[in-house]
């Protein structure tokens, strides 16, 4: 298991043809739709023993595995078994929730995964906040198939398993915030020319009115780094699933439009601020031997702003997601010749070199 | 733009804050940023970014309403109660922002109800039930889906036929309580 989950993981292949991705696809970088489910009869996550973790650990995999064709497309693992930097590979890319890292006694998931196709994944988290999560990322905006996704496993498990349910309160859940439809729709965005423009306070108090969530990009308790935001619906108890679709659907086409009439002002007006901030961007990316995450995300959004408002020269269009998902630290550990020799210092630099061979005209990795 | 902090410096700097939807905005210079001190000591942020780039920086503390503590704060006061299933009590359940199991939500219904409220807007689930439901409960949601229609109807002045999902949700109703007393 251990020799596959390398060879799966250490996949150089992701050299793909830039293909001029969508603005739409450039604003909202990713979909994450999640349902939440314990099953009947059994205590729920903080009051259960080790036993009932087992048992619900073998009810999943059990149920999850009959249906054949799985068995192929999906691979189990026993959270304790995956490596620190396997693990914090996970976490990076949103299928691991940072809960998950924590007291691994029975933890599991069973992912649908391909490195090839980075930012999609089909996930079943065993024994963490709740006895199961059902998880699907897809890239751009795409909640009805992330949806769909989730639906389809959900319909081969209920079948075997009955889920804990109360005609009032609907599906129950180990936290309150999550009864009911137990499902939260959450997107990645990518927000500079709100926030450069000054509009990120109104935005900010406008989503929460309309009753979502919004969080820096590591989701909660985390801050705001690259402007990159993760908006999330609040209410799942009283509304039908395909309300839920429908809000957050136009919500992020609000958001789009917000985004998009704030670039193309900043198009025209060119605020001197703004253009000093791409352009010392561009001279920190383009010289640099080493950045950090955090940096990186910085320059690479005002890159982004930079590219899209005809400010910035000599930068080649990339796919934001794709680079910060090339760019996280177990990606860059993972993928590299020698785990062992990679320091904070060694992956810093290699993040340097990637950042600059990906945006950069021309090869000048020499300066 | 002059640093507000020594009234001396041209402001490179510039951080707007939102705290509980009210915003701060302050504008400096490279030398006092580093009395000012705001950054946040994680590794990830790497001062030498901003004293080099100008930095939009954006600091949210949204009313986090999931955050365990906030949550809990409309609870009463925790009494010894403990679920007759999971054997939690109402203090437990506080601290960690958590319920044991599903007949918490019976036995400390009352205490929770307003929590619920607080985040749902509302204490009745719509949305799909699971297939292994009884009849009981399957006519339950088929009422309750169209009382929602019967409301919409109304709303948009089709009475007839609100009328018409009216006399179904009756035929409904009498089928579910036959035997059982009418709340």
């Amino acid at each position: 298991m251990q020799s596959i989950l390398k060879d799966i993981f250490k996949n150089k292949e992701f050299e793909r043809k830039f293909s001029r991705a969508s603005l739409e696809n450039q604003i909202i970088l990713t979909t994450r739709a999640r349902i939440a489910r314990n099953i009947s009869g059994i205590s729920f996550s903080s009051a259960n023993t080790g036993e009932e973790k087992k048992m619900i650990l073998e009810i999943v995999k059990d149920s999850f595995f009959e249906k054949t064709n799985n068995k192929s497309k999906y691979i189990f693992y026993m959270i304790s078994k995956l490596s620190k930097t396997q693990r914090s590979y996970l976490v990076e890319k949103h299928i691991l929730s940072p809960e998950m890292l924590l007291k691994l006694q029975s933890k599991a998931l069973i992912l649908k995964y391909n490195p090839q196709n980075y930012n999609r994944s089909v996930s079943v988290l065993i024994n963490e906040e709740d006895h199961l999560r059902i998880q699907s990322v897809l890239p751009g905006l795409n909640v009805k198939n992330t949806y769909e996704e989730i639906h389809k496993i959900e319909k081969i498990l209920e079948k075997k398993i009955n889920f804990s349910y109360d005609r009032d309160f609907g599906y129950l859940t180990s936290c309150p915030t999550n009864l009911g439809t137990a499902l939260r729709l959450s997107i990645i965005c990518h927000l500079p020319a709100i926030v450069v423009s000054g509009k990120i306070e109104e935005f900010v108090k406008n989503l929460a009115k309309i009753g979502c969530n919004i969080r820096g990009f590591f989701g909660e308790n985390s801050d705001v780094v690259g402007n990159l935001f993760q908006i999330s619906n609040q209410i799942s108890l009283g509304k039908y699933e395909d309300q839920v679709l429908e809000e957050m659907e136009a919500v992020c086409h609000n958001i789009i439009d917000e985004e998009k009439a704030a670039r193309d002002e900043l198009k025209v007006s060119r605020p001197i601020g703004v253009e000093d901030s791409v352009l010392r961007s561009y001279g920190m990316l383009k010289y640099a031997k080493m950045l950090t995450y955090g940096e990186a995300l910085e320059l690479l959004s005002m890159i982004k702003l930079g590219l899209d408002t005809d400010m910035v020269k000599g930068v080649k269009h990339f796919n934001f997601y794709e680079l910060i998902s090339l760019i996280g630290e177990s990606n860059i550990v993972l993928n590299s010749f020698d785990e062992l020799k990679m320091d904070s210092d060694e992956v810093d630099k290699v993040r340097a070199d990637i950042v600059r061979k990906k945006i950069l005209k021309g090869t000048d990795k020499n300066v | 733009m002059i640093c507000e902090f020594c009234r001396v410096n041209e402001a490179n700097i510039h951080l707007v804050k939102i705290i509980n939807g009210h915003s701060e905005k302050i504008n400096l210079c490279v030398d006092c940023l580093k009395d000012f001190a705001v950054f946040p000591t994680e590794e990830i942020f790497n001062d030498m970014t901003k004293l080099l780039t100008k930095v939009f920086e954006v600091d949210i503390k949204i009313i986090d309403k999931s955050s365990p503590d906030k949550l809990f704060d409309k609870m009463a006061k925790a009494d010894d109660k403990k679920c007759s299933f999971c054997g939690i009590d109402l203090a437990a359940i506080k601290s960690i922002g958590r319920v044991g199991c599903a007949n918490c939500y019976k036995d400390f219904k009352d205490s929770l109800i307003p929590i619920i409220k607080a985040i749902h807007e509302s204490g009745e689930h719509k949305g799909k039930i699971p297939p292994m439901s009884s009849m009981d409960q399957k006519l339950e949601k088929e009422i309750r889906d169209l009382k929602y229609k019967l409301n919409e109807e109304v709303t948009v002045e089709n009475f007839e036929e609100a009328a018409k999902l009216r006399d179904t949700i009756k035929k409904l109703q009498k089928k579910l309580y036959i035997g059982k007393k009418i709340n």
